[in-house]
């Protein structure tokens, strides 16, 4: 009789101590998928440039610039006024995540940008009769122009971690299939290891909560206490996009842990229904 | 004890678990995640740290103005230092025991930071009156001319190297002559210098300007050839020496 109370005490705890491990790795599955559906997925990116405004903001950021770069080389101000278009801004910011999340060199192809240059600098001279131009002068503005366009559109460190990126977003689907697996092992282990089918919805709730509980702590505390916008960033419309993303990151976690509250109650229920069967029984 | 009471008590203890081990694992959780980053947790938190700040954002490329003109009736506490040590401007010690000599009071100066405007700079021979800033970034030359951040600011003894485009604020550079007057007024005095030399030089030639000197003089560039379309290497250089203006107490007080 008591060896017997003895082994239930210790499956008990056993019980418990897998439902801890359940719940820590809910928390990081959770983790994963938004990271996958958010930070590894291009789309995410350029939706949230689009909607942040971020071309908008980078246009009138890269033009104001490109007018100090004129006082600079003696173009006034109408020059720049319609040389950047929202449409190449975007294509070219698009073939740089693309190719970033490809694993090909992340930089801003300034072909396109240089050419647009170019020709407005010939309708200038020839506008304003300008006879004498110096080639080196010429080429030295329009490779800062360049310079210019591409440090204002590359993402600041996105060029020094792309090597850890790839190599993490190789193995990151991996990562996630393997933890899924284990909590399917865990759960199996609860439904077979116990005799009423109650216990287990009782451990897999536990979880479910204690999953939902460390998934709702860090967006409840970083949306809260406004810690996004504390960012130092001098561009605005970068300034915009990594609020605008870690909003967006922190709501996609946010669901995560709603959805796991939803499972746990329900589990929560399952279990009390069953458990009042048995009784009844 | 009772099979209703055991029931009740084990009905309870089974709600109570439903919150206090979700709490349990919760803080399980990010105690199972700090050991695991113990060994790095103190340079991570540091290194996130770095691009946080508490500072409000300002995205606008106003500057901020804190010139307010030397009006004649206004008095700037002033210090009297017995100057005897001092060397006069040949390079020969004075030598003169009652040699007294008035400075500004350092701390009476309101000194500017990177962007400030806080002067004018004059030369009415070239056509020059132009808003001065303390230091040469975008903000500073695209409303006037700036005081290199790695110079000095008007009295203070050393060089004042100052920067402006060619094509605004200092294209009237190029009609700078010898014996020109410069004249500089800020909000704790005016100052006047004098055109000494021009000169052209390559953009990376240190030999065109000294920062290290120990005595007060202006030197003023620009981009070269003026009027040019186009990024040149050349920069015109216009040297100036010290003429009139009050002397900051630059002493380093101590405690």
């Amino acid at each position: 009789m008591s060896r017997s109370r003895n082994s239930s005490k210790i499956k008990k705890i056993v019980c418990v101590i897998l439902s801890f491990i359940l719940s820590l790795f809910l928390f990081v599955l959770s983790i994963g998928v938004v990271l996958e559906a958010t930070i590894f997925n291009s789309d995410f990116i350029l939706e949230n440039m689009n909607s942040s405004n971020y071309f908008v903001d980078k246009k009138d950021e890269i033009t104001r610039k490109l007018n100090d770069l004129g006082y600079a080389s003696g173009l006034d101000d109408e020059f720049f006024e319609n040389l950047l278009d929202e449409i190449m801004l975007t294509e070219d910011n698009q073939e740089y995540l693309n190719d970033y999340y490809d694993g090909k060199s992340a930089l801003i192809d300034t072909t396109r940008f240089k050419q647009t240059f170019n020709d407005a600098l010939d309708k200038y001279i020839e506008e304003h009769n300008i006879k004498n131009v110096d080639s080196a002068s010429r080429d030295y503005l329009v490779n800062k122009a360049s310079s210019i366009y591409r440090l204002s559109l590359e993402i600041p460190l996105f060029y020094r971690i792309a090597g850890y990126f790839k190599a993490l977003k190789n193995i990151f689907p991996f990562i996630l299939a393997g933890v899924a697996v284990i909590i399917f092992i865990i759960i199996l282990i609860f439904v077979f290891s116990n005799k009423w089918k109650h216990r287990a919805f009782r451990y897999v709730s536990h979880a479910s909560l204690g999953a939902c509980l460390s998934l709702a702590v860090i967006p409840a505390y970083v949306l809260l206490t406004g810690q996004l916008q504390r960012i130092n960033l001098t561009s605005r419309g970068l300034y915009n996009l990594f609020v605008q993303c870690g909003t967006n990151i922190m709501i996609a976690v946010l669901f995560c842990a709603l959805f796991f509250l939803v499972v746990g109650l329900c589990c929560v229920f399952q279990h009390n229904h069953l458990k009042k069967k048995v009784s009844s029984d | 004890m009772s099979d209703k009471k055991r029931r009740h008590r084990h009905k309870n203890s089974d709600g109570k678990s439903f919150i206090i081990l979700p709490i349990i694992f919760l803080v399980g959780t990010y105690l199972v995640f700090y050991l695991a980053l113990a060994p790095t947790f103190g340079s991570l938190v540091s290194a996130v740290g770095v691009f946080f700040s508490d500072n409000d954002k300002d995205f606008s490329t106003e500057y901020e103005n804190i010139y307010v003109p030397v009006s004649e009736n206004s008095t700037i506490p002033t210090i009297v230092i017995d100057d005897k040590n001092s060397q006069s401007d040949d390079g020969e010690g004075s030598g003169n025991s009652n040699s007294k000599k008035v400075y500004l009071d350092n701390e009476a100066i309101e000194y500017p930071v990177y962007s400030n405007m806080f002067g004018e700079l004059i030369i009415e021979d070239c056509g020059i009156d132009t808003n001065l800033f303390f230091g040469d970034g975008d903000v500073s030359l695209r409303n006037g001319v700036g005081v290199y951040g790695g110079s000095f600011i008007p009295g203070y003894g050393k060089t004042i190297l100052v920067a402006g485009h060619n094509n605004t604020y200092f294209n009237g550079l190029k009609y700078a002559e010898k014996g020109q007057k410069v004249v500089i007024k800020t909000s704790y005095g005016n100052y006047e210098y004098e055109i000494t030399d021009t000169a052209v030089k390559e953009m990376t030639d240190g030999s065109a300007y000294d920062l290290s000197a120990d005595y007060e003089n202006l030197i003023m560039y620009t981009c070269y050839p003026f009027d040019e379309l186009g990024l040149t290497s050349k920069r015109y250089f216009v040297y100036a020496k010290y003429l009139t203006g009050p002397p900051i107490d630059t002493r380093v007080k101590e405690g």
